[in-house]
């Protein structure tokens, strides 16, 4: 209550917003790029390929993360050791197509489906957590983000299939769907959880304990909606995952697309009909969590949840000298409980092992306290920035022991 | 025209991307605009005198602050408004009629050792304006003191009836209503309450002041005043009349909710309004001082880092 009266008065952060358009088939692509750090090209795949729906272009070594498959047909132009690029061509005279496969029907299960899942291109890390119980955050994951009620509520044939896959393949012994209070929804195949949408609780370590009302407890996991719909996407068509449900929003008007994996934003903006003006930010992910781009030839991945553009002067500049004025903002709304102003001001001035001795490293990086500084203070930055020297020094010396 | 034809460069920023809207200057704004009424009342009172001290003493707050930043070599940050806000408030502690010269000294002494000489705003472990106003009325005590200061007036000074006559002959003098409109001798500002308590449902609407410590502050004089006043009313006053004399209304709303000097968490809030409410009632009844509101939100500002170590433990820490 206080919080809302005085701090996050904000209306997007109930994340529930009465969605119920369905979503856009985006556009088709004119040029893609897809990241390939990480992954094995196959032989063959160099400049000049000609590429159809669906190819496999290349694998990756681990099990958790999804094999790449090009979105269209298409010439590779370029391929350097971050990015295959792809131009559109004519389809005429490419040779090759990807027979669909009853996944549904063909009724595999445990390794073997996620090793099928992992070759159609699904990441399945979060899907096949070693864990006794495993929710499904059916929440919007940032504000902003609208896809997740009609995931929930449109197009069950896409989530059913998703579901049933999950279960197939899942080591969990118990998956029961977190969904907003207040929503009604059945479905004969997974048990409901009810959870007040409101944001930061969509971050996975709070839902968790919204749900068991525990904090961290051992053997439950959380896994996107996103992903149960990447699988039933792949259920319901037979084919390799080449595409991700995204909100594209700015401050007037938003939408939810399906779009191509490795679409440019670019193209993407201009579809969807956003104007942009000199001094905009464009942002990848959500708006609380999400990272900023500088061109248009970034492109969206198969985990992108969405793609918002943050129209110059409706948020504070940041002035970059801005000493912290201990206004406690930031403690005051930190789901961690922890003292974000402190915990910046030991990173600035690089001290990590403060940080550490302050628990630093329980943040949840939900970025309400960027959100609430008055200082204009990139504060989740800082503590990023710390966590991630933490993880240096710790690792630094776990290779020096050895 | 498609975006892809424009050469558009791109602000780069760091999540989170969204903002409350609330800035150190917007909450300069807000708190101007609560000190405009109570400055507009005082002017009522006590004339165009106000509007020179007031003006007087932002000034040079405002000039206090750049000399020290040029000094120090640091960016300049009168654009915030934090010492225009801090100049407007001890303008506020000061009678109306206090002489320039007191004026330059109360402003200049505050932005130096209560702000700059710690490294700027809210780096202060003690209210700015508490330091200020401090400084001066220990120093030049005649010239602080407004029943010496305000001669040509038919109201009294309810505190000093208080002291030296009692709670009978005080109560005899004022009224609520009277009291409540700012009819008695006091600092120009503190003593308008009406407008103070519009301005400050103002600023804590506005989420620039925190409620937990301007309701446990009133409950601190409400509770200990109320139990002395249970014990012997004939020596001990209805603690009402603490709430509506001297400045213990704009410490309340004002002094002590600069969050810099407050703790952040729920209890901690709770506890540093309760002790400074009491405080209050300490210093008035068995102090020299007659008012002492501002020395106790000093006394609170210095025990907040303890009240600040009650803290809950971080997210999924084993104890």
């Amino acid at each position: 209550m206080r919080q809302r009266f005085q701090i996050l008065s904000d209306p997007r952060f109930r994340l529930v917003y009465n969605e119920t358009r369905s979503f856009i088939d985006g556009p088709a692509p004119n040029k893609v790029r897809l990241n390939r750090e990480g992954f094995t090209l196959l032989d063959g795949i160099k400049k000049k390929t000609k590429v159809y729906p669906g190819m496999l272009l290349a694998t990756h070594p681990s099990i958790e993360k999804g094999d790449l498959h090009s979105p269209m047909y298409g010439e590779i132009t370029e391929i350097n050791y971050r990015s295959i690029f792809i131009d559109a061509v004519d389809p005429e005279g490419i040779e090759g197509q990807v027979e669909p496969v009853d996944v549904l029907a063909e009724g595999r299960e445990g390794e073997e489906l996620i090793l099928q899942m992992k070759q159609l291109g699904v990441n399945t890390k979060s899907l096949a957590q070693d864990v006794d119980t495993l929710i499904i955050n059916g929440l919007n994951p940032d504000p902003g983000v609208t896809w997740a009620e009609p995931m929930l509520t449109q197009n069950g044939h896409n989530l059913h299939a998703g579901i049933e896959l999950h279960k197939r393949l899942a080591k969990a012994k118990n998956i029961v769907l977190a969904v907003p209070k207040g929503m009604h929804v059945s479905y004969d195949n997974i048990d409901v959880v009810y959870v007040e949408p409101e944001y930061p609780k969509s971050v996975n370590a709070l839902l968790i304990q919204e749900v068991t009302g525990k904090e961290n407890p051992e053997g439950v996991g959380a896994v996107g909606l996103h992903n149960i719909w990447s699988l039933g996407r792949v259920g319901v068509t037979g084919l390799p995952l080449m595409e991700t449900v995204i909100t594209i929003g700015s401050q007037t008007q938003w939408a939810n697309y399906i779009v191509k994996n490795g679409m440019w934003i670019g193209q993407l903006l201009d579809f969807s009909g956003i104007d942009l003006r000199a001094g905009d930010t464009i942002v990848r992910g959500g708006p609380l969590r999400g990272e900023c781009l500088d061109r248009f030839d970034r492109s969206i991945t198969k985990g992108t949840t969405g793609l918002f553009v943050i129209e110059a002067g409706t948020v504070p500049p940041m002035e970059g000298h801005s000493p912290c004025v201990n206004c406690g903002a930031c403690v005051q709304v930190c789901p961690a409980h922890l003292n974000p102003s402190t915990l910046s001001r030991y990173a600035e001035f690089a001290n990590y092992n403060a940080c550490l001795a302050e628990h630093s490293t329980s943040c949840l990086e939900c970025g309400l306290c960027g959100y609430v500084c008055i200082a204009r203070r990139p504060v989740l930055q800082y503590i990023r920035l710390a966590n991630a020297k933490i993880k240096e020094m710790q690792e630094f010396v776990y290779e020096e022991k050895k | 025209m498609s975006n892809l034809d424009k050469k558009i460069l791109f602000s780069m920023s760091v999540a989170p991307f969204w903002h409350c809207g609330r800035t150190i200057r917007g909450n300069s704004i807000h708190t101007g605009i609560a000190l405009m009424l109570v400055i507009a009342m005082a002017i009522w009172h006590w004339g165009l005198p106000v509007l020179g001290v007031v003006a007087l003493s932002a000034l040079v707050s405002l000039l206090t602050e750049e000399f020290w930043n040029k000094v120090m070599e640091r960016c300049s940050t009168w654009s915030d408004g934090t010492a225009l806000v801090s100049g407007v408030m001890l303008a506020c502690l000061l009678p109306a009629t206090a002489p320039f010269w007191l004026v330059i000294i109360g402003a200049f002494c505050m932005i130096t050792f209560g702000k700059m000489a710690f490294g700027g705003y809210g780096a202060n472990p003690v209210s700015t304006v508490c330091v200020g106003w401090a400084m001066i009325f220990i120093s030049f005590p005649i010239y602080m003191d407004p029943n010496a200061m305000l001669l040509q007036t038919d109201f009294i000074d309810p505190l000093v009836r208080l002291k030296y006559f009692g709670p009978d002959f005080m109560m005899n003098c004022v009224s609520f209503t009277g009291l409540l409109f700012g009819h008695q001798i006091g600092a120009l500002g503190a003593s308008q309450n009406l407008a103070i308590i519009i301005g400050g449902i103002y600023l804590l609407a506005r989420g620039v002041i925190r409620m937990e410590i301007v309701i446990s502050f009133i409950a601190g004089i409400l509770l200990l005043g109320g139990i002395l006043n249970i014990y012997n009313p004939e020596q001990y006053v209805n603690p009402f009349y603490h709430l509506l004399t001297g400045t213990t209304l704009f410490c309340a709303f004002f002094l002590a909710t600069e969050f810099a000097c407050a703790p952040d968490r729920a209890i901690g809030m709770w506890l540093y309004g309760l002790v400074g409410g009491m405080l209050v009632v300490v210093i008035r009844t068995y102090g020299i001082y007659t008012d002492g509101a501002p020395f106790a939100v000093m006394l609170i500002n210095l025990l907040s880092p303890y009240f600040a170590m009650i803290q809950p433990k971080p997210f999924g820490v084993k104890q």
